[in-house]
C-alpha cells in the first residue's frame, strides 16, 4: 500500500517537474510562427485600456515592440508610420508595446507624441507581453493574421539606419498574405536594443 | 628714409605678431575638437568576424555593443575591470556594432572615456545582419549588448543578451583562469 503510495507521488511528481520543464520552455521560446497570439489587455498613455481583439484589423495586426530612447527605433519611426499608413488602409493594424521598465509613463508619453506614431501605443508593466511573446529587442514586430495566427516575427527590414534597405521583411510579408501567396521569410533577426525588462 | 624703414618694420612685426596669434588660436581650437582618443578601432566584416571567434588555447571573451545602447554604456566599466583582472589570461576583445562613420569619433571617443585597452574592432555587416549573428551564436537574437565566452577549445561557456551579470561570468571564467591578485582587489 504504502510501495503504491509512492510510486503514485513519484509519477506525480515526475508529471510535476515534466509540466515544468514544457513550461519553461515554452516560455522561453516564446510565439512560434503558425501559432495563435492569445488576446491580451494593455493600458495605453492615457490609461485608456485596449485589447488585441479590440484593435485588431481585418487583416490582422502587427504588434511591435518599441523603445523611447533606443536609437534604433528612433531610425524607423517614419518607416514605420509609413507602412503603418499603408497596411492600416488594406485591414492591417499596428500596436506598438513598450515594455521598458526604464521608460517610465511620462517619458513614453512625451516620446509617442515627439514621433506622432500613427497608431497606439500601450505599455506591457512588468514586460509580461514581452515575455509572453519571447521579444527581447526593439524595434521587433509580430504579424498576425485576422485568426491572430503569427504569420511574420522580427526585424522590419534589412537595414537599421535606412538607407541601404534591400530586403522589407515585413512589407514582403504583409504582400503575400493580401494576395493569397505564402510567405517566404517568416523570421528575421535585427541588431537593436535589449528590453530593459528590470529597472536595474 | 630711416623713419620709412622703421614704419615698414614696425607694420611687418604687428603683421607677424597678428599670423603667430591668429595660429596659436588655431591650434587650440583643432585640439579641443579633435578625437579624444587615438584608441585603433579595427574594421571588419563577417568573414572577419568568424576568424575573431576562434580561441586561440585561452579563454576568449567578446563583447558586442555600440555607442547608442543604453545598457552597453552602463556595463562598460564593468567590462573594463574583467579587462584588467584577466588580463593575459584570457582574450578580451570588444566589437561595435556602430555605424562605419562613428569609427574614428563616437566609438574610439567612448572608449576613451571608459580607459579601455581591450582590442577593439567594428562590424560592417553589409544589410546581413542575420549572417553577423549566425557567425556568433544560435542563442543571439540582435539585441545588444551581447557577450559570449569561449573555452579554449572553442565550446560555449558563458552567453548574455543584456547587461553581463557579472557574479556569473566571473564564475564561467573561474573554470579555466584566476583573476590576477592586484586588479582583483579593484
Amino acid at each position: 500500500m504504502e510501495r503504491v503510495s509512492m510510486k503514485r507521488t513519484s509519477l506525480l511528481f515526475t508529471a510535476a517537474l515534466a509540466g515544468l520543464f514544457f513550461a519553461a520552455s515554452s516560455f522561453s521560446q516564446g510565439l512560434s510562427i503558425g501559432s495563435a497570439m492569445e488576446d491580451f489587455t494593455l493600458s495605453d498613455t492615457n490609461g485608456a485600456n485596449h485589447s488585441l481583439a479590440d484593435l485588431k484589423g481585418k487583416n490582422g495586426a502587427v504588434v511591435v515592440f518599441l523603445s523611447a530612447q533606443c536609437p534604433v527605433v528612433r531610425g524607423y519611426v517614419s518607416r514605420l508610420n509609413e507602412l503603418a499608413a499603408e497596411y492600416q488602409a488594406k485591414g492591417i493594424n499596428f500596436i506598438g508595446i513598450n515594455s521598458n521598465a526604464t521608460e517610465d509613463l511620462n517619458w513614453v508619453k512625451s516620446n509617442v507624441a515627439e514621433y506622432g506614431y500613427k497608431f497606439p501605443v500601450l505599455i506591457d508593466k512588468g514586460a509580461v507581453l514581452a515575455d509572453k511573446l519571447g521579444a527581447t529587442v526593439t524595434p521587433e514586430a509580430y504579424y498576425i493574421d485576422a485568426k491572430s495566427v503569427l504569420l511574420y516575427h522580427g526585424a522590419i527590414d534589412n537595414d537599421r539606419s535606412g538607407r541601404n534597405v534591400t530586403d522589407m521583411y515585413l512589407k514582403t510579408a504583409f504582400d503575400a498574405s493580401l494576395t493569397g501567396k505564402k510567405i517566404t521569410r517568416t523570421s528575421a533577426n535585427a541588431f537593436g536594443c535589449s528590453i530593459r525588462k528590470t529597472a536595474d | 628714409m630711416s623713419r620709412e624703414i622703421k614704419m615698414v618694420r614696425a607694420a611687418f612685426l604687428a603683421f607677424m605678431t597678428c599670423c603667430l596669434l591668429a595660429v596659436s588660436g588655431l591650434g587650440q581650437s583643432a585640439s579641443e575638437t579633435a578625437p579624444v582618443s587615438a584608441a585603433k578601432i579595427t574594421q571588419i566584416d563577417i568573414a572577419a568576424l568568424k576568424q575573431l571567434m576562434k580561441p586561440n588555447g585561452k579563454p576568449r571573451l567578446v563583447n558586442f555593443w555600440a555607442t547608442w545602447c543604453g545598457p552597453c554604456r552602463e556595463e562598460y566599466p564593468d567590462l573594463v575591470k574583467i579587462d584588467e583582472q584577466y588580463r593575459g589570461k584570457i582574450d578580451f576583445l570588444t566589437v561595435s556594432l556602430d555605424e562605419p562613420a562613428d569609427k574614428d569619433t563616437a566609438v574610439p571617443k567612448f572608449l576613451a572615456e571608459m580607459k579601455a585597452e581591450m582590442p577593439a574592432y567594428l562590424l560592417v555587416t553589409n544589410n546581413d545582419d542575420e549572417a553577423a549573428m549566425a557567425a556568433v551564436s544560435k542563442s543571439w537574437n540582435g539585441a545588444l549588448p551581447f557577450t559570449i565566452l569561449f573555452d579554449p577549445s572553442g565550446g560555449v561557456a558563458y552567453v548574455r543578451q543584456g547587461k553581463v551579470r557579472i557574479d556569473l561570468l566571473k564564475a564561467a571564467l573561474g573554470k579555466y583562469v584566476a583573476p590576477s591578485n592586484t586588479a582583483a582587489q579593484k
